[in-house]
């Protein structure tokens, strides 16, 4: 497939392929797919299902570069069986971080400590439902699978998350979402661990209304994700500005990009646990209690109005060691 | 012991029945108290398992969480996930000054039916509290303390991820026992996907992805060890225990935990396209990776 680097610069993320957000968020013409389309390696549970496959099955994967620095990307097409994780696209997915890890020892090797400069990141632009059913138990130990290599990359290959597509990050590509060093996302980026139809499957529609759109995104969206500290750069919608924040993390010190991290340590164990005990406390029903808990006004325009306005008058709960 | 015997929402008592008469101290791991009004589903604490003192993690379905109405009969929220992730750290505390071979198992004694779905939840971030538990129990793990899960009732889905997967070796009770290991029963999959259930209950005889059960999630390796009764639950996480601590001392790691079982399930048979997949890829970054460390 042949891409135009430039015009996908200027293109929405939202509305970009797996495949362009791969292309697009490294230097032109340096990507390079692992086990593409042309190798056929497609899910051989679906053909058993008599269902449609797809050639890469959902997720692409590969290395470009930003400057010296080697980018591993993983990104998952929502457009295809919900991007959900089975066997193949989750043996994709988690070997890429060993992979990762493989290049991170090779470069040691080679120069002795690994040059800032020089040092390999994981990108991974989410578009995912969680478990793919047609093949759940080899959809869920997949995931076991990334969370055990992803952990292996701690202050080493800056690993980051971005959410920015139709279905968000959501089931349990939620948690592997959070477990990158730094999140990023558009307005249109969404993180939960249980989406809104299945909350009012178990729970009831008193719970969660499913068919609240503005329900949906204060409580799983970017902005109040951003807010409560999920989310920690918020973005505008093309291409060209995500690869221009990677960029910007690729330069900075790995023990800066550490600092952004939201869990794996008992210290982020208490800070997280505070957030809990003050929801609790608060009894709070809607995210909005917690924005005017952290100082913010005009709740019901937050959501609304245009993301540059946003930025500036957003007050965000402030984070240890940030 | 009669067929009947059965740990299903009783996962507390399996902690009697496994370990040493008497010695599960609730809340207490090494010098540290954890406070008992946080998570009180979570039942955490000290055990000894023939002499040898273990924290021991496990979830009480007959104690509801008062501040999350979402989190009763086993289910798995966020105060829970992270007073988990607490008594991990403690123990790693606990033992930090000890040699390899003098630290303290971690059993994990799985019965619960999924992280808890609810509005708060989402909006706090339960994402962030099952990935905690989950880095936590490879801190613990790569500090040298062997982590056994053993499967005595339920082990579903994204609570099963945090509360099992990770473990150095599980093991789990046969279905015969009030085991239930899946992501969801067939029936859901089959109005989730539009698959007839007639077809799918045809098709777990044959391929274990689909299925429901120890039986079946044991092809793919996801338990190394299925065990016919509960009386061979304290011998076998004891052998369990010493088989982690000499392959952790010989520095083979990649013969614990879930990448490792993998592997084993290929050999029962599972996943063997994943195995391809991996080698095909291997080969392609390894004919690349010399431009990559220009």
């Amino acid at each position: 497939m042949r891409m135009d680097w430039e015009e996908l610069q200027e293109k929405s993320f939202y509305r970009s392929s797996a495949r362009e957000r791969a292309y697009g968020i490294v230097d032109p013409g340096t990507f390079r797919e692992f086990l593409g389309p042309r190798d056929k390696m497609y899910s051989p549970h679906l053909v058993i299902l008599g269902e449609a496959v797809e050639f890469d099955d959902g997720i692409v994967v590969g290395v470009g570069k930003i400057d010296k620095h080697p980018v591993f990307v993983i990104s998952q097409e929502g457009n295809f069986v919900g991007g959900a994780l089975g066997e193949i696209n989750g043996a994709k997915m988690a070997y890429m971080y060993k992979i990762a890890l493989k290049c991170y020892e090779a470069m040691k090797e080679k120069y002795g400590t690994v040059p800032e400069d020089r040092k390999p990141l994981v990108v991974v632009s989410y578009d995912s439902g969680g478990v793919r059913l047609h093949e759940s138990n080899a959809g869920l130990v997949a995931h076991s699978e990334c969370m055990e290599a992803l952990w292996k990359l701690q202050n080493k290959v800056p690993n980051i998350s971005i959410t920015g597509s139709s279905l968000g990050a959501y089931g349990a590509q939620g948690f592997v979402c959070m477990s990158g060093d730094v999140v990023l996302a558009n307005d249109y980026g969404r993180i939960g661990l249980t989406g809104p139809d299945v909350i009012q499957q178990e729970v009831g529609k008193d719970e969660f209304d499913a068919s609240d759109r503005a329900l949906i995104w204060r409580t799983m969206g970017a902005r109040s994700k951003y807010i409560l500290g999920d989310v920690d750069y918020l973005l505008k919608d093309t291409i060209k500005e995500f690869r221009e924040k990677v960029k910007e993390l690729a330069d900075m010190s790995m023990s800066d990009i550490s600092k952004h991290r939201h869990l794996g340590s008992p210290e982020l164990v208490e800070d997280n646990l505070e957030l809990v005990k003050i929801a609790a406390e608060l009894k709070i029903d809607d995210s909005k209690d917690l924005w005017e808990y952290y100082g913010n006004e005009n709740l019901d325009e937050l959501p609304e109005m245009p993301q540059e306005e946003f930025l500036k008058v957003a007050k965000r709960r402030p984070r240890r060691g940030m | 012991m009669v067929a009947t015997t059965n740990f299903l929402g009783k996962a507390h008592d399996a902690i009697e029945y496994i370990f040493d008469k008497e010695t599960f101290v609730e809340n207490k791991i090494g010098s540290t108290r954890l406070d008992p009004d946080l998570a009180p589903p979570a039942m955490v604490g000290e055990a000894t398992l023939d002499g040898t003192i273990c924290t021991v993690l496990s979830v009480n379905s007959r104690r509801p969480n008062p501040r999350f109405r979402v989190v009763f009969n086993g289910v798995m929220g966020m105060e829970e996930t992270y007073k988990f992730s607490q008594a991990l750290y403690a123990t790693i505390d606990a033992d930090k000054d000890k040699p390899i071979d003098e630290k303290r198992p971690v059993v994990l004694l799985i019965d619960t039916p999924g992280n808890s779905p609810g509005k708060i939840e989402e909006i706090v971030g339960m994402t962030k509290g099952t990935a905690s538990y989950q880095f936590a129990l490879m801190d613990a793990r790569a500090a040298g303390h062997p982590v056994i899960g053993m499967i005595v009732g339920r082990a579903i889905s994204g609570a099963f991820l945090c509360h099992g997967l990770l473990s150095d070796r599980i093991l789990s009770l046969p279905k015969d026992y009030g085991t239930i290991v899946h992501v969801m029963p067939t029936t859901s999959i089959a109005v989730i996907t539009g698959i007839p259930l007639e077809r799918l209950n045809e098709l777990v005889k044959t391929n274990p992805v689909f299925a429901s059960g120890a039986e079946f999630v044991y092809k793919l390796g996801t338990i190394d060890e299925l065990l016919d009764n509960p009386d061979q639950m304290r011998d076998a996480i004891i052998r369990n225990i010493a088989e982690v601590k000499e392959l952790r001392k010989q520095g083979r790691e990649d013969k614990l935990g879930i990448w490792n079982r993998g592997q084993v399930g290929a050999e029962r048979g599972g996943r063997v396209k994943r195995i391809e997949a991996i080698e095909k890829m291997e080969k392609e970054f390894e004919n690349i990776l010399p431009d990559l460390l220009e």
